[in-house]
């Protein structure tokens, strides 16, 4: 007996510990069952100085609804899922100006706006881009205290909605009695990023210096700002804001270092590439950039070109200045611009603006060079300064509106005038950038370049220290240059970001409780019925009666 | 609202087994312990049956209706009638009528194949937020399957227990057996040629 008792021990053991085991499995197995599941962009949620703007919570739990719900209906646990393409703005606009209880907002994109989708800006699509543009504009700029999400249109998402649509229109809205669709996203809530940092690069193509001349050469610095701000903050490519103004930089430098690389055809200038961050805050990352130059380098630049927005535009392009245009440096860039733009075919107009230094605005980039005593213009198609997070490569700034041939031909533009300045051939028709030449631009590069940007979200605070895209400009950028410099600085620090920008959301179909109690109380008839049932066919119906009379009292039986 | 779900399918699945139990009089014979016998005998002819299906069957890749697969799959089948068998006939249960004998070892049966088939996924799949009609289809399923297993069960009996058949009945009764023991093969047949 003992001896069986304690072999039997171990077995006894490790059958508890599977038992428990199975208890713990069975216990946590959730599987996601969901109808749908969609990927879902959350609005940016930012402080400018400690006032709050943005979608303020993140975690969504509460009953689906279109815009065709009944009027008066309470809305404060529901989430309203509109399509851009039936977006009535004003109607938003009321909604959030009256600061109405709402549990949240869903707002569908058409395909165009996805890098996925190809097809081509049409005359609709470009009033889409319109409206999406207007709406980026409300949201960004209110304080929003429910989750606001943006998705793209797919086919399940479209039956869901169509199903909402036909639920609201016969009445019956949804809530928890009545079953419908349920959309769930569960996220931590947002925390602040801490030091959101902004990335620097630049890029320096030393010139020719000749034998025994001891002054300095002379300094041309190209400078584009590569990240963006929008809506969606994982949604914010900025295909051509400033996607494009990068990728002309880039094939700059490519063609320049061709030309640099023999020593027979370098220039007596010295070429400086920069690629800043923090653009759409004032262009702090080009301050802070500008500020950490020593004084010599500062002295011997003779001008700066700023690249923005040249994607998509026409026949026209425009030069911003802040220095009045008497100024020789700046007569002599806008002459040289505008003569290879007549050969090409490109208006090329000067817009003068001048600087408030009380206000802190900062519209264009060349004004922070002027800031800092450093003669500068940019380039762009824009003809007006974006205000405040205008333009700044947001949702609708997607690759479908970005036309190569306008980049291509940019390029053309700034190489050509660029290089016709360094090599003394001003007013010569000279093409040294021929397009069946060595030098030519390659629109391959071209558009593989703006491929990549189109594809990748970039706003600075949510890019983190180390990121591979930012290591990739910079492993290009030391192709075609030497002395490339990687710079890290915190963000100015009246700009507060708070993280999660993207999540999964499910959507369910769920039943409503009447349901479940109805059916309760159908199974729990059809019990009792197959119970009489079985009692009465196999002991008799006497038995089933017996059950209920009270049992005979004892008391009677002993008498 | 959910654990309601899973509470509502889960009286539908083994609610009817309870009731039959306590409403007929195998709950006066206390033969409970006839029908845990019979599950375990089930749990056993499944396994057996898992194996086969496993050892025997190819997977095809299209949904062809194959003759000899079906044929197969019917033959498994009848392995369900062998561990029939051997409940009723080989088991030692306690001094009980065969009358209800073979209601016992039905009951225990169809629990059996109810917890084994169709607890794991009420278990992981009711519970969600998202609604479907399978629970509750699942839970008639089990119910039709307790009055195929009964009747299984009361055919079985006929053939081994009692000795004394008018002979007549006897190829009736055999028959009736063959098609109750194929009937999933029957059904999906049936299914099949409806739905073409």
């Amino acid at each position: 007996m003992a001896a069986r008792d304690l072999g039997g021990r171990p077995v006894l053991e490790s059958v508890y510990s599977v038992i428990a085991l199975v208890f713990v499995l069975v216990a946590c197995a959730e599987l996601c069952d969901a109808a749908t599941v969609v990927d879902v962009y959350r609005l940016i949620q930012y402080d400018i100085a400690g006032a709050p703007f943005g979608s303020r919570l993140a975690g969504l739990n509460h009953h689906a609804s279109s815009l065709h719900f009944p009027p008066g209906a309470d809305l404060s646990r529901t989430v309203l899922v509109i399509p851009v393409r039936d977006l009535n703005l004003g109607y938003v606009k009321d909604y959030l100006s009256q600061r109405q209880p709402l549990g949240g907002l869903l707002f569908l994109l058409p395909q165009i706006f996805s890098f996925e989708s190809k097809e081509s800006s049409g005359n609709g699509e470009e009033l889409l881009k319109n409206i999406v543009m207007e709406l980026e504009q409300l949201l960004i700029h209110t304080n929003i205290p429910y989750p606001v999400y943006f998705a793209f249109e797919n086919d399940d998402i479209n039956t869901v909605l169509a199903d909402i649509k036909r639920n609201d229109e016969s009445g019956q809205p949804a809530t928890a009695t009545t079953g419908g669709y349920k959309l769930v996203v569960s996220t931590t809530e947002p925390k602040k990023v801490a030091s959101p940092v902004i990335s620097n690069l630049q890029g320096w193509l030393p010139g020719l210096k000749a034998d025994g001349d001891p002054n300095q050469l002379p300094t041309i610095a190209i400078v584009a700002s590569y990240d963006t701000f929008g809506a969606a903050p994982a949604l914010s490519m900025g295909s051509d804001s400033n996607g494009s103004g990068v990728v002309a930089l880039l094939e700059i430098a490519r063609l320049f270092s061709l030309l640099y690389s023999n020593p027979k055809t370098r220039g007596r200038y010295n070429l400086l590439f920069g690629l800043t961050s923090g653009g759409p805050y004032n262009y702090n990352g080009t301050h802070k950039w500008l500020r950490s130059f020593d004084q010599r380098l500062r002295e011997t630049i003779d001008y700066a070109i700023c690249l923005n927005s040249i994607g998509s535009w026409d026949n026209e392009l425009w030069i911003h200045v802040s220095k009045p245009p008497e100024n020789a440096y700046i007569k002599q860039t806008f002459e040289g611009l505008s003569n290879v733009g007549d050969e090409l075919g490109i208006k090329v107009g000067l817009k003068h603006k001048k600087i408030n230094i009380s206000n802190s605005r900062v519209a264009w980039e060349h004004e922070q060079f002027s800031r800092h005593r450093i003669t500068a213009a940019t380039l762009s198609e824009l003809s007006t300064a974006p205000g405040l997070f205008e333009n700044t490569g947001s949702l609708a700034d997607s690759r479908n509106f970005v036309n190569e041939a306008a980049v291509i031909k940019s390029v053309k533009l700034v190489a050509e005038s660029l290089a016709r300045h360094i090599y003394g051939h001003q007013g010569k028709n000279i093409q040294i950038f021929a397009d069946e030449g060595s030098l030519a631009v390659n629109p391959s590069y071209i558009r593989s370049w703006l491929d990549l940007l189109s594809q990748t979200p970039r706003v600075a605070p949510f890019l983190s220290k180390n990121d591979p895209f930012v290591m990739a400009l910079k492993k290009e950028l030391e192709e075609h240059t030497e002395e490339v410099i990687l710079q890290n600085e915190v963000l100015d620090g009246m700009f507060t970001f708070y993280d999660s920008t993207k999540a999964t959301l499910n959507i369910y179909q769920v039943a409503s409780v009447t349901f479940d109690l109805l059916l309760l109380l159908v199974l729990g008839s059809y019990l009792i019925v197959l119970f009489s049932f079985l009692i009465i066919t196999t002991r008799g119906l006497d038995d089933l009666i017996s059950l209920f009379r009270r049992p005979p009292s004892r008391k009677v039986k002993t008498a | 609202m959910t654990v309601f779900h899973f509470f509502n399918c889960a009286i539908l699945t083994f609610g009817p087994h309870a009731v039959y139990y306590s409403a007929t009089p195998l709950s006066e014979y206390d033969t409970l312990g006839t029908s845990v016998k019979a599950a375990l005998v089930y749990l056993g002819t499944a396994l057996v049956k898992l194996v086969c299906l496993a050892t025997f069957l190819k997977v095809s890749e299209n949904e062809s209706f194959d003759p000899y697969q079906e044929l197969l799959k019917a033959l498994i089948g009848f392995i369900d009638v062998a561990g029939l068998y051997f409940a009723l006939t080989q088991l030692t249960h306690r001094n009980i009528s065969q009358n209800h004998k073979f209601q016992a070892v039905g009951l225990g049966w169809a629990f059996a194949d109810s917890v084994l088939h169709r607890l794991a996924p009420l278990w992981v799949g009711a519970r969600g937020l998202e609604f479907t009609w399978d629970y509750i289809l699942q839970g008639l399923e089990a119910n039709a399957n307790l009055v195929f297993s009964i009747s299984l069960a009361a055919l079985g009996s006929l053939m081994w227990l009692r000795k004394n058949k008018p002979k007549t009945l006897v190829p009736i009764i055999y028959a009736c057996a063959g098609i109750v023991a194929t009937m999933p093969s029957i059904t999906r047949c049936a299914f099949l040629s409806f739905c073409w």
